[in-house]
């Protein structure tokens, strides 16, 4: 815990956390300062003006609230009749060339000049002159699409890919109101986490492609889950409505604040992983090519277990899952690997959030001793007549041609989320939740342990994998079966609840 | 609580009223009153010949609704959801597409109304800031063999022309 500072507010003594700016340390006790400029991660630039705070007995009297950390003493005013006036003409000065579009708004019900709007200003315009017609429905490139009029030009996009990405793309030309976000002629914005100034632009000047006009923000419920683009397990948001009629679907994936993962961002490439959570399933369970229900392929997979089967665990599935496929083959019989190569793209990494390894799951599979090495996969499909594969996708990104032959040979099993090339060789094929429906723990690249809940309620759920495992055999056969074996073989988990938690001041420090 | 009680007089009671059949042969004289004027001259006839004649509404009836158009008969809803937020019924069912006439930047590529689920409430329409959904086609009436034919597409909402004058409408407090 950091060390704490009393001040004032208004009169009233608080105690914050120092090292902080006032906005930051305001906002964990509940106190919010308006601004548009000031993000966490992009630090103080204090152009926006909407955060001017009144020092009582300071010089100066007035301070952006962004620019000045904490003091012992400080006796900072917030709701003087100068503040509010400062606030309500900053307000007016936003809106004189805001075509307020909110009904063909993508931010809308999620726009901080709505919000600003509402508790600050409530005016009407006193403007008489026609507003500054500038570009709409600009492609900025990367998915990105930007309306110049929305903006209120707090650079957060400008500064996010000079501080971060460090590309660079966008700048601020022309002046007073002339001045706009624009791209250099014929270089859009070209980098891995471009769709990140979405999330950062505080109105409606930023919308993504992918979800332009697909909901209105307020028709969304938002649930925390894990991404499983790679192995960097970045805290998402997953955005998701069950429209009239029809089924629970995903919209969106945005990024969740966690210092210790990801930080404030994902990458494009996580963001938009979400389409495979809702393209692509395989929908009903199959027995020699013959739809039929879940419950009798399960039995028929139970008849074929045995000493001769080769079950195959995904990287990708969580520690419950592993530990109760790992208790399966133990009850049956069979051989165990987690043969996954293809998962690893080589190369395809950076220094940041990206990794190689687009498995969420690999460390899991090493703490659980399941052996994953290509040698002793082959032996033991070489030598298998039956292979069970629990959603590892042995043909992912183009690989796998290799074992094509003697899976053709052999018979094989598909416990799968999504259809795909292995699934359409497999003789049964049984239909499970994939990650989003599901809840479970996964250790990430850096060995940290984080535990995602249940999102997305099918309206006709699938299997459950754990409870999967149980109807074919598997003494571990419910999500808390699972976490005791888990703490039985990995010693160091014995002491965990329930997943990483954010500290007290992350869970508050999230932005507007 | 004190309440002001009124006591009603009971009727009936007296022993005229109590043996029934003067009384019945009153009603039947009432009856036989009617029948006699009414076969003399039937223009002055208490009922309406519905379905034959049709009762008159006025502008600020509630009924099946319609998509209204601009001048060049481009649809004037920029698919913003108020509606279908505002439907308590939840019987509005929108999907929105880009828009490329300069008019807007959106538009419904599918607005659905289910009609056996509306209210008629009229919320829809107090909550559109286009003026692009109305009530004012002046049919009352939604009755059908099957459900698909009472579950309104845009096409069907677009083509309906409404039942009165802009003037009239207006008046109405639209």
């Amino acid at each position: 815990m950091a060390e704490m500072v009393k001040l004032f507010v208004n009169g009233r003594e608080v105690e914050v956390e120092s090292g902080k700016n006032l906005i930051d340390a305001f906002k964990v006790i509940g106190i919010e300062i308006p601004h548009f400029c000031y993000h966490p991660a992009l630090g103080a630039d204090g152009n926006c003006r909407m955060c001017l705070v009144g020092i009582e007995d300071g010089r100066p009297p007035l301070v952006p609230a962004c620019k000045t950390p904490v003091a012992p003493g400080l006796k900072v005013q917030l709701d003087t009749e100068k503040i509010k006036k400062i606030q309500h003409d900053i307000m007016e000065f936003e809106l004189i060339n805001h075509p307020i579009d909110c009904p063909v708004c993508d931010q809308a019900g999620e726009c901080t000049l709505q919000d600003y709007y509402m508790s600050y200003d409530l005016q009407d315009s006193r403007m008489t002159e026609p507003v500054v017609v500038k570009g709409k429905r600009m492609d900025f490139g990367c998915g990105v699409v930007h309306d110049q009029e929305r903006c209120v030009l707090c650079a957060r996009c400008v500064r996010f890919t000079r501080l971060i990405t460090k590309t660079g793309e966008l700048g601020i030309v022309n002046r007073s109101d002339e001045a706009r976000v624009e791209t250099f002629p014929g270089r859009p914005l070209n980098n891995r986490y471009a769709v990140n100034v979405v999330d950062l632009c505080p109105v409606g000047a930023m919308t993504s492609r992918d979800f332009r006009f697909t909901q209105r923000a307020w028709f969304l419920t938002r649930d925390k889950g894990i991404c499983h683009g790679c192995a960097k397990g970045c805290n998402i948001y997953i955005d998701h409505n069950r429209e009239k009629y029809k089924d629970d679907v995903i919209y969106r994936f945005r990024p969740r604040l966690n210092e210790q993962v990801n930080g404030y961002f994902i990458c494009d490439e996580g963001r938009f992983t979400y389409h495979a959570e809702n393209e692509g399933r395989l929908m009903a369970a199959r027995v020699d090519g013959k739809d039929c229900l879940g419950d009798y392929a399960a039995q028929s997979v139970r008849a074929v277990l045995g000493p001769k089967s080769l079950i195959l665990v995904s990287p990708d599935s969580s520690l419950e899952q592993m530990a109760a496929i790992k208790a399966l083959s133990e009850a049956v019989g069979a051989r165990l690997s987690g043969y996954s190569e293809g998962y690893i793209k080589e190369g395809d990494g950076d220094n940041w959030l990206i990794q190689d390894d687009k498995s969420a799951n690999r460390a899991g599979l090493s703490l659980l001793g399941i052996d994953a090495g290509k040698e002793t996969f082959t032996r033991l499909l070489n030598s298998s007549e039956v292979l069970v594969s629990f959603d590892n996708d042995l043909f992912i990104h183009d690989t796998g041609s290799e074992f094509r032959q003697r899976l053709e040979a052999i018979k094989v099993i598909a416990v799968t989320s999504h259809d795909g090339i292995l699934t359409k060789m497999a003789s049964i094929a049984i239909p499970v939740a994939s990650y989003s429906e599901s809840s479970g723990s996964l250790v990430n690249i850096d060995g940290m342990l984080q535990h995602f809940d249940r999102a997305v309620q099918k309206n006709t759920p699938y299997f459950d994998m754990v409870e999967l495992c149980g109807m074919l055999g598997s003494p571990v056969a419910t999500a808390s079966d699972a976490v005791n074996e888990i703490k039985k073989v990995i010693p160091s988990f014995a002491n965990v609840e329930g997943g990483l938690k954010l500290t007290a001041s992350e869970a508050t420090n999230v932005p507007a | 609580m004190s309440a002001s009680i009124k006591v009603m007089e009971r009727k009936g009671s007296s022993f005229l009223e109590k043996i029934f059949l003067l009384e019945i042969f009153k009603g039947m004289w009432v009856t036989l009153g009617h029948f006699w004027s009414n076969l003399c001259d039937n223009s002055r006839l208490y009922v309406r010949h519905y379905p034959e004649v049709k009762p008159e509404i006025t502008p600020r009836w509630r009924g099946r609704h319609r998509l209204t158009t601009h001048d060049d008969g481009s649809v004037k809803c920029v698919a913003c959801f108020m509606c279908q937020t505002n439907c308590p019924a939840k019987c509005i069912m929108i999907e929105a597409g880009e828009r490329m006439d300069g008019k807007s930047e959106k538009v419904p590529v599918r607005f659905d109304i289910d009609l056996l689920e509306c209210i008629y409430c009229g919320y829809c329409v107090e909550a559109c800031p286009m003026d692009a959904i109305r009530m004012d086609t002046g049919i009352f009436s939604v009755t059908s063999y099957d459900r698909e034919s009472v579950y309104m597409r845009i096409d069907t909402l677009l083509a309906t022309e409404g039942a009165f004058d802009e003037k009239e409408y207006k008046k109405g407090g639209a």
